[in-house]
């Protein structure tokens, strides 16, 4: 019996030039977006490998120099990109490419493609991610918002009933149909898809990541599928059913993202630029653990003299300025953890706030889970930083032990080269395992299981009260 | 006959509780809307308000401290009296940019470009490159403004009023018996959409009109001009809504398939075709790799360095403060740090004016392409008339770059002559004054769209007025 009310529902949904007609544009559009996507990968990874192997080449062959020059001259670590990425840009578009390890400084990243934008762009970029969360809700809407409304307008549902079909078996038969008729259409591309994504260049790395996004845009599907069954069960006509799924699509899709972004920002306020950077100096000036730097300079500088039994810097077998720099490098690193913690949990605070809000939108959580996913995410740029701050305090450590060690009152000419600068590495970024990601996305898989929950029950209990006739 | 049926149409619409319903949501979303601009605004206003004191105050410390030296000139002049300490290291100039009151209305562009920047002698590259911290969820997202409840929700509640105006009446059986009446169908759909357009636009002035009010702008002329061209914007892009679903409403099709259609065609405009325009112009007009400008900075700086060598280690390697240097002797690192400059800066210009070509071509595209759909040329023009659009921040940039030159002419004159500062001197360093743009130029943006919305109105109705006329009523 299911089987058959499912073929019916996609015979019919396949007799149906609306359906048909949107579908195959939102299957083409689907299609050019990730073709697209595959165009923009190859391009900007090279870019991105050429930039990084350059600036790590250029550190290699810097030249002889004093460590603390060449602490200064730094490198840059590039952001990687992986070919999902692309298929869901997430906040890629507003966070830099590219950041400058440099002595003293925890640099933000810069570049954000953003600014060399039209304002058109703020309408939402062509990919994949945004195709599938815009466009397919109301492809699925439009397959399914007359499956009872429509019958009973028709009075075939007068006929269907009173053959003693359960009315809950003609909902999940009708809900397998309209799956199928959707189906048809992207099931092909998800595989053409999967398999652009097998041939890119790292791509199947990817392929977890790849196949529990099909499962998110699924269920995300099958969450509007069902409310749509529901309430075209429910609605006294079609035309109300289109009507208020069209209404609930627009509101929870469009409007309330923006309204999480606002609220968000209302409620956990980030600082300005101007006033990290001031807090971020007044705290240099205070020091750490209630010492300045000059207290901890004084105090390293009798212990060190202590302990090379003699009463002047020039005199000790190391250089001193070296040991000052790792003194400053100690006190700026404390208070950029501090600084940079408050920024990024204030960050988190605000990503609470879009967590929170998914109990209402759909779209939502699918678009959270989705970026997580592509690693492009605010979570994955802050990691990717973290990870670049990292090399940059091994690398000025390197850089001032060297002073410390050689640049000595006896070799006060001493330059370093190759061998040192070779000790510092070449900066790689380690992507997050799946496992871990996917441990990151509770909040967001919770919501969408509680969406598609309630929207089968609803189905469900709508369908139980379906009533033949219109009232 | 016109007028019975239209007074008729707005007694059955006083009672309809649907419409009330989609009305007051529209003043609601619109309130809302209005308050969070003005909030975000606020922000930057209290930003733009705090940089300004900071600056003053460094500045008038340093002024002192070299007052002091000018007033009991023994010894070397302390470091504060270098230009190049004071021009390449301590002192910049914030040059802000002062929003248009209307600003919040649409906010645009102005969460992604910065509204300041910190100007110094260094070359314009090093600053120009700041931004304001700022959460990317957020701007991905973009605001919940006027501008997006016009744009976005609008035209979702006018079809919502509008789709089904004849289908339903023609699905009612009524229709044969007002055509029975002797008045035409295109009589009795104009009443109808009349009724409902006048309201929606009354509301839609006042609407306009209490929005100002919440951000407090002022009622100045050059504003009331700003506002009016601002609704006239939104009756246009209303009209040309309302007027698809006249056509629509002609093709004698199901209510139902009225709906979908009109659904479809705002998704088309609102979503696809904007998204679609969007990679047509930047993929014509790409912006050079900002990837590559930092290598080629890089090259260029390791470049110059490597001559500038042996001055940079007498400063111990960037640090001159440490050397504990006079101003005089400081002078020396700071010629080599203008050299170094402007080194760099050789590279840097010619990539520079590259992405500014790019990005005048670009902004050129889609000045064309906004006639592709009514969405893109109604974001377009109300964010150029509140002055939020990319042309606004590019104007800003360029009067930013004037006031570089100014300010750097004065530091860079003094260091190369080997002029120490005196306290005068602090009082004659240049200040930024942002001139806001005419009105000129953004009515120039806003007239095009305002234009073709209305056209595109009119030609829709003619059509659909043609079609009425072989309409079945059964």
């Amino acid at each position: 019996m299911l089987a058959s009310i499912a073929k019916k529902e996609l015979v019919s949904a396949l007799r149906d030039g609306r359906v048909m007609w949107s579908a195959a544009i939102f299957a083409l559009m689907l299609v050019a977006a990730l073709a697209s996507a595959a165009q923009r990968y190859a391009d900007i990874s090279k870019e991105r490998e050429a930039a990084q192997s350059i600036v790590n080449t250029q550190w290699q062959n810097q030249g002889e120099k004093n460590p603390h020059a060449a602490a200064h001259y730094g490198v840059y670590a590039f952001k990687p990109v992986t070919p999902l990425s692309f298929f869901d840009t997430g906040v890629s578009g507003f966070t830099g490419v590219s950041i400058w390890l440099e002595a003293h400084k925890q640099n933000f990243a810069e570049g954000e493609p953003a600014r060399d934008a039209t304002a058109i762009a703020r309408f939402g970029e062509l990919t994949g991610a945004f195709t599938l969360q815009m466009l397919l809700p109301l492809l699925v809407i439009l397959l399914g918002f007359a499956a009872f409304a429509g019958e009973r307008e028709q009075g075939t549902l007068r006929q269907v009933l009173a053959m003693g079909v359960s009315p809950v078996k003609l909902l999940f038969g009708k809900a397998l149909g309209a799956a199928g008729a959707a189906g048809l259409f992207v099931v092909p591309v998800f595989l053409l898809g999967l398999i652009g994504l097998t041939l890119a260049p790292g791509g199947s790395a990817f392929i977890g990541h790849a196949l529990v996004l099909v499962g998110v845009y699924t269920v995300y599907a099958a969450i509007f599928l069902f409310l749509t069954l529901a309430v075209s069960a429910a609605a006294d006509s079609s035309r109300s059913a289109l009507v208020i799924m069209v209404a609930f699509w627009a509101v929870s899709s469009v409007a309330l993202p923006k309204v999480a972004a606002d609220a968000a920002r209302l409620v956990y306020a980030t600082p300005t630029t101007v006033e990290f950077q001031k807090a971020i100096a007044a705290d240099m000036e205070n020091g750490i653990g209630g010492k300045t730097l000059d207290a901890l300079v004084a105090e390293r500088k009798e212990q060190t003299l202590r302990l090379y039994k003699t009463d002047a810097i020039e005199k000790l077998p190391i250089n001193f300025q070296g040991i000052v720099l790792g003194l400053q490098e100690q006190v700026s690193n404390a208070v950029f953890d501090k600084h940079f913690g408050l920024l990024n949990g204030a960050f988190d605070k605000q990503k609470g706030v879009f967590e929170a809000l998914t109990v209402l939108s759909p779209r939502l959580a699918v678009q959270m889970a989705s970026m997580e996913l592509a690693e492009t995410s605010l979570g994955t740029h802050i990691g990717f930083a973290g990870q670049a701050e990292t090399f940059r305090r091994s690398m000025i450590d390197t850089m001032n032990k060297a002073m410390t060690m050689n640049s000595t009152g006896a070799n006060p000419d001493y330059r370093a080269g190759p061998e040192l600068w070779a000790k510092v590495g070449a900066f790689t970024y380690t992507h997050q395992p799946l496992s871990k990601l996917l441990a990151g996305l509770g909040p967001s898989f919770m919501a969408m299981l509680l969406w598609l929950a309630a929207s089968i029950v609803a189905g469900v209990l709508a369908a139980r009260k379906l009533k033949a006739l219109a009232s | 006959m016109f007028g019975i049926i239209f007074r008729q149409e707005l007694r059955v619409l006083s009672g309809n509780r649907t419409w009330w319903a989609i009305l007051g949501l529209l003043v609601l979303l619109t309130v809302a809307a209005a308050l969070n601009g003005k909030a975000r605004f606020e922000q930057m206003s209290a930003t733009a308000a705090k940089l300004n004191q900071d600056e003053a105050t460094t500045q008038t410390a340093l002024k002192n401290s070299v007052q002091r030296y000018d007033a009991n000139p023994v010894g070397d002049p302390p470091s504060v009296a270098s230009p190049g300490n004071v021009g390449l290291s301590i002192l910049g100039h914030y040059a802000v940019m002062r929003h248009d009151p209307l600003a919040p209305l649409s906010v645009g562009q102005s969460d992604v470009q910065p509204f300041y920047y910190r100007v110094t002698a260094h070359p314009s590259h090093t600053f120009l490159s700041a931004s304001e911290i700022q959460n990317p969820l957020s701007q991905m997202t973009g605001s919940f403004d006027v501008a997006f409840v016009m744009i976005f929700v609008l035209p979702i509640l006018i079809i919502a009023v509008s789709f089904d105006l004849m289908s339903r009446e023609k699905e009612g059986g009524v229709l044969g018996l007002i055509a029975a009446q002797g008045v035409t169908l295109r009589t009795l759909i104009l009443a109808k959409v009349a009724a409902r357009a006048l309201i929606l636009v009354s509301l839609l002035l006042a609407l306009v009109i209490l929005s100002a009010v919440l951000v407090g702008a002022p009622f100045t002329p050059p504003v009331m001009t700003q506002l009016a061209l601002w609704f006239a914007v939104i009756v246009g892009y209303a009209a040309f809504w309302f007027a698809l679903a006249f056509l629509v409403n002609a093709m004698a099709l199901p209510s139902v398939t009225n709906g979908v259609i009109l659904a479809n065609v705002w998704l088309l405009f609102v979503v696809v075709v904007p998204s679609i325009v969007n990679v047509v112009a930047s993929t014509l007009y790409p912006a050079p790799s900002r990837v590559e400008l930092t290598t080629e900075i890089r090259e260029a700086t390791e470049e110059a360095d490597k001559e500038a060598a042996s001055a940079r280690e007498a400063y111990l390697f960037d640090h001159p403060e440490l050397a504990g240097a006079s101003a005089g002797a400081m002078d020396g690192f700071y010629i080599q740090v203008l050299a170094t400059d402007a080194a760099v800066e050789k590279v840097v210009t010619p990539i520079m004016a590259e992405f500014e070509a790019q990005a005048e071509k670009r902004e050129g595209v889609v000045a064309l392409l906004q006639y592709t759909s009514p969405a893109i040329a109604a974001q377009q023009a109300l964010n150029a008339l509140v002055g939020t659009g990319n042309e606004r921040f590019t104007d800003f940039v360029g009067q930013v770059l004037k006031f570089h030159g100014d300010w750097r002419g004065f530091f860079t004159g003094r260091i190369i002559k080997g002029q120490r500062l005196t306290a005068a001197d602090f009082d004659a360093i240049p200040a930024f004054n942002y001139q806001a743009p005419g009105l000129t130029l953004a009515q120039g943006m806003a007239w095009g769209p305002i234009v073709f919305l209305l056209i595109a109105a009119v030609l829709l109705s003619a059509w659909a007025a043609r079609r009425y006329r072989r309409y079945p009523v059964v």
